[in-house]
């Protein structure tokens, strides 16, 4: 700080000394700083451009074409209506993966929310090594999305699986569960995957919001008389709301768009069960080479994730309203 | 009312021991596993304590994985620094100047943000297809970096706004250059917001699979989490040596929340941070 803030003392003694070619000095910078302003902004524009813009627009004119493996060579194919779209949404799989993206990303977040707070909540009481436990918490956040997947499969394992042999040594079954052989169980699997991830990001964000309500407020409501669970509810709760809100829009983003874990885990199956969205592009562009389907897949996938779009800018106003 | 408070604490670290034994079995199970054969892995009964514990799993794992984790460093290292050559000046300029477009951009990087990388990815296999980026590094980092940039230029800019004004005046009236402002006072002042957005890039290269799996197919390289996907067909044959280059593969994640922690847990909380 001290030697960042050196040349502040120094500036107004030097625009003393010759005030006239200070002026000068200046005013001319400031047409080169115009167009240096702007070159720090360059890479990132062409970036956007790049990895966003262009795909996006090309996956759009792709779910149009009438594509197949000999048309992966040209950058064009014939136009081809709405086909990829009808002939996609006919299947009975990307009918049933549609659904189950919206219901799978609910039970999700409501999981992930409901054990989230409660971790959140019992990090705010003071406890010896909370800290340590705290930053335990946040693995599983960090981990390889697909090594997540491929340990969730292992732990799962009818034969010789540790949640298997835990049920067993508990007597609360009597055969192994086949957890990825049976399309209800391999369902449940995933969420249970997919929910183990999410945890640490609810918990850590809400944890700070509870960090963040005032004492003042807490002391108040409690010389009212009200207790633990009124507290919650009438003062933590809606002091906490904007982080709630941000923590299940960004939830929800991140959901829509699971990939790795299906794959890691059941690869869409057993008997589609597990086919949600990401996966099932992914399958029709890569394993059915139905580039146009894939690409319509896709884009009902980005319509699913941009419905955030609206919110999320609006929970950002403040970082907008700065620009 | 102590007494109170003491029973309270034992309450609660209680239950945070229960929960993080729950949330935490599955990476001690992996570890366990990784030190056992594949015999006993695969028999009738599942073992909570390796019966023989042994190294091989790891030392076959790196004789035949090694070149494969030497690439997945290279894909995280240069992920990180394609971020921060193309997050940090823009972060700068978008936090101290005022542009026609700023608001335009900084909404267009929320939305970047929401995009599903599997849409990215679908179009990427065509464009490198026709552009001859597919099987390369470039190509390869050049999206894993799409994980990255939104979040880290927002991130930025947030850390970067709330520096003093006045600081940045006064170097320009000093007659220092946009640039020369940019490294000598902004870049040294903004450190901890670098650390942190570095931190998540290295791990998002590092930790990449949706980009790897459409974007290589049969390379002279790929990162382990392909490695780990090619374990899955043969899910019985080599299951030891799987769940050693699984603890391999979480091992970044586990020493940089150790080193950079304060890092980390400030860059969850800012905000969104996965792909």
């Amino acid at each position: 700080m001290a030697r960042t803030a050196a040349p502040a003392q120094k500036a107004p003694g030097r625009r003393s000394q010759r005030p006239d070619r200070a002026i000068a000095e200046v005013s001319r910078a400031s047409t080169w700083a115009r167009w240096a302003r702007l070159t720090f902004l360059v890479p990132a524009v062409l970036y956007v451009l790049f990895a966003f813009l262009i795909p996006i627009v090309y996956n759009l004119i792709l779910s149009f074409e009438q594509t197949s493996p000999a048309t992966i060579s040209s950058l064009f194919a014939p136009f081809a209506g709405i086909a990829n779209y009808k002939n996609a949404l006919v299947q009975a799989v990307t009918q049933s993966a549609i659904i189950r993206t919206f219901t799978f990303t609910f039970l999700s977040l409501l999981f992930q929310f409901v054990i989230g707070f409660g971790l959140a909540l019992l990090f705010n009481l003071n406890f010896p090594l909370r800290r340590v436990a705290r930053s335990l918490v946040i693995i599983p956040w960090l981990l390889p999305l697909l090594i997540t997947g491929f340990i969730f499969k292992f732990l799962f394992q009818t034969e010789a699986g540790a949640v298997n042999q835990i049920l067993a040594d508990m007597h609360l079954v009597s055969h192994p569960i086949g957890f990825l052989t049976s399309p209800g169980w391999a369902y449940l699997t995933v969420l249970i995957a997919n929910v183990w991830i999410g945890i640490p990001f609810f918990a850590v964000l809400l944890y700070s919001a509870l960090q963040d309500v005032p004492l003042e407020l807490k002391e108040a409501a409690m010389l009212d008389g009200a207790n633990a669970w009124q507290r919650l509810i009438r003062v933590t709760l809606p002091v906490i709301r904007p982080v709630i809100e941000v923590v299940f829009v960004l939830g929800f983003v991140f959901t829509i768009k699971v990939f790795d874990v299906v794959i890691g885990l059941t690869q869409g199956g057993p008997a589609n069960s597990t086919e949600i969205l990401a996966p099932w592009a992914y399958n029709l562009t890569f394993q059915q080479f139905e580039y146009g389907q894939g690409a319509a897949i896709n884009t009902i996938l980005l319509l699913i994730a941009l419905f955030a779009a609206p919110v999320y800018i609006w929970l950002n106003r403040e970082s907008l309203r700065r620009a | 009312m102590t007494r109170q408070r003491k029973f309270t604490a034992a309450l609660a670290a209680l239950g945070a021991l229960v929960t993080l034994v729950i949330l935490l079995f599955p990476l001690y199970a992996v570890i366990v596993g990784s030190l056992e054969t594949n015999n006993q892995l695969l028999g009738t009964h599942y073992n909570f304590l390796p019966p023989t514990p042994k190294f091989s799993n790891y030392s076959a794992v790196i004789s035949s994985q090694g070149g494969h984790i030497v690439s997945t460093l290279i894909i995280g290292v240069f992920t990180a620094l394609l971020v921060l050559a193309i997050a940090v000046p823009a972060a700068h300029a978008l936090a101290r100047y005022r542009f026609r477009v700023t608001a335009m951009l900084v909404g267009g990087l929320l939305i970047a943000q929401i995009l599903p990388a599997i849409v990215i990815a679908n179009s990427l296999f065509l464009i490198y297809h026709k552009l001859h980026l597919l099987n390369s590094y470039p190509g390869l980092i050049l999206a894993d970096a799409s994980y990255g940039v939104p979040f880290s230029i927002l991130v930025l800019r947030a850390f970067m706004l709330g520096l003093p004004n006045d600081v940045l005046q006064a170097a320009r009236v000093d007659g220092a250059s946009e640039w020369r402002t940019f490294v000598r006072v902004v870049l040294p002042m903004s450190r901890s917001a670098v650390i942190t957005v570095a931190v998540f890039a290295f791990l998002n290269g590092w930790g990449d699979f949706i980009f790897a799996l459409t974007l290589l197919s049969g390379s002279s390289f790929q990162p382990i989490t392909l490695s780990v996907y090619s374990y899955i067909g043969e899910f019985t044959s080599n299951i030891g040596e799987a769940l050693a280059l699984c603890v391999i593969g979480i091992l970044p994640a586990a020493m940089l929340l150790i080193a950079a922690q304060r890092y980390i847990a400030a860059g969850l909380t800012v905000g969104s941070v996965k792909g």
